[in-house]
């Protein structure tokens, strides 16, 4: 066995140009592929992790907004609430005074309402006492609804001033309204009584007004002299009719 | 049947006697050169099926680098890498009828084994300088310089002997069975090549790695300015 010195370095050489084509057209390109198919890799990385720090600060930046959307919500809502307080608390202040108001008046109607129905109570019962006595009065004896006023009716002339008395149907002529038409002893008894009080003769008419009840009125143009159940009944009337607290 | 251990030129250019060996170099050569760039011209960031084994073989070389080196592949991936697949391509090439692998002939072992004795000195000077490179010698002390001085040699020259030995082997035990037992008795031998093949391949690459790292040094980079 030999070694052959040609073939030995035509090998060497041959090993090297192929180390010189492998580096030129297999190595370089697969890495340099390889090192673009990284970068890229890691451009992408990047961006993602670009993307994802930009999405956190989004993130960070709604949760911020939310927070003081949140906060402003809820400051409004309590303004609200406040205000909504506030009217309420106005609202039932002027409810209630406005009630108050309403009461008061409903409780002067009211007032009002009681005293005008006591005073048409009032009214109706005088009217129903002085029709009662007016239907009592009306089944006493004719005889008796003349005799028992001939003196009272002197009598009040007798206590009217000298000035009234003294021209009481010296003049002008007098009437004498009776409830009936007057026999002749009652005219008569009339005309004496009056005679003695007043001192001198009066002359007078009768006139009849059932109205008169009881009683005898002696009038004239410038006096008047009652002495019937119709003035004392009208006179009871007013009595009890007054809502002065001074009535009977 | 020829004797692996002999060589007869087919040729010669001019004084250069051109052998068989080199003849089918130059076509492994043609044929990863040619193959490379074909298969390398339409590179894509999104790769093909052929283009993902290929980044696989050179991913797998780079890993390899690094892992026994501890530092960046690339300086050495080129020398390596080509090695490699020629080592490869060589004891495959047994495979075609007619054809003696170049690695089963010593003269194309001895070359590569030459360029990584050289490549081993070259890159321990520039990494570690020359003064650095030579204190390797008297690790771990100064009298082992004699005997790293003769390993130096004689690493370079069982890596000659055992591609050569194991390659040869081969191709002389398929011969002799050819010649003896006929046409299909060789074919399992012939598959055992391709394994023995690849390994001796693998083992060829790694030892050069080993080899070279050895003079750069665990963790030191190639692409450090060389000391003075």
């Amino acid at each position: 066995m030999r070694i052959d010195w040609q073939t030995l370095a035509l090998q060497t050489i041959n090993v090297l140009i192929l180390v010189a084509i492998l580096a030129r057209f297999l190595f370089r390109p697969v890495v340099a592929i390889m090192d673009e198919r990284r970068e890229a890799a890691a451009k992408l990385l990047a961006d993602a992790e670009t993307e994802k720090t930009k999405a956190v600060a989004a993130r960070e930046a709604a949760e911020t907004e939310a927070a003081r959307i949140a906060a402003s919500r809820d400051a409004v809502l309590r303004e609200a609430s406040e205000a909504a307080n506030a009217q309420r608390e106005a609202a039932l202040a002027a409810a209630r005074e406005e009630a108050d108001q309403v009461r008061s008046s409903a409780e002067t109607e009211t007032r009002w309402a009681r005293a005008a129905e006591e005073s048409a109570a009032s009214d109706r019962s005088a009217r129903l006492a002085v029709d009662v006595a007016r239907k009592l009065v009306a089944r006493l004896p004719d005889q008796a609804r003349i005799d028992g006023f001939v003196d009272g009716l002197a009598q009040a002339l007798a206590a009217l001033p000298e000035a009234s008395r003294g021209g009481f149907g010296a003049g002008d002529a007098a009437r004498l309204i009776a409830p009936r038409a007057l026999t002749a002893a009652e005219l008569q008894s009339t005309r004496d009584a009056l005679a003695k009080a007043l001192g001198r003769t009066v002359d007078f008419a009768v006139v009849v007004d059932p109205a008169v009840i009881a009683g005898l009125e002696l009038e004239t143009p410038h006096a008047v002299v009652r002495n019937s159940f119709r003035e004392d009944l009208k006179r009871i009337a007013e009595e009890l009719t007054r809502h002065d607290g001074k009535g009977l | 049947m020829k004797s692996p251990l002999t060589l007869e030129p087919l040729f010669h250019l001019g004084p250069v006697a051109v052998t068989e060996p080199v003849v089918v170099s130059w076509a492994i050569i043609a044929l990863l050169g040619i193959g490379s760039a074909l298969a390398t011209r339409r590179l894509a960031v999104l790769p093909s099926r052929g283009q993902a084994l290929i980044e696989l073989v050179v991913s797998t070389i780079d890993a390899q680098i690094s892992g026994t080196m501890q530092t960046d592949p690339a300086p050495f991936r080129a020398l390596i890498g080509s090695i490699f697949l020629f080592t490869l391509a060589s004891n495959w090439s047994s495979l075609i009828p007619g054809v003696e692998p170049p690695t089963a002939h010593i003269e194309t072992d001895a070359a590569m084994a030459l360029i990584v004795f050289v490549a081993t000195i070259a890159w321990g000077i520039r990494v570690r300088g020359l003064r650095g490179y030579l204190a390797t010698y008297a690790e771990p002390t100064w009298v082992m310089i004699p005997l790293n001085v003769v390993e130096q040699f004689t690493r370079t020259f069982s890596l000659i002997i055992r591609l050569f030995g194991n390659v040869m082997s081969g191709v002389f035990i398929i011969g002799i069975i050819l010649t003896l037992a006929g046409l299909l008795v060789p074919i399992p031998l012939m598959a055992l090549d391709l394994l023995t093949g690849a390994v001796q391949a693998y083992i060829f690459a790694v030892l050069a790695t080993v080899f070279i790292g050895a003079a750069v040094g665990e963790r030191h980079s190639v692409s450090a300015e060389p000391k003075p």
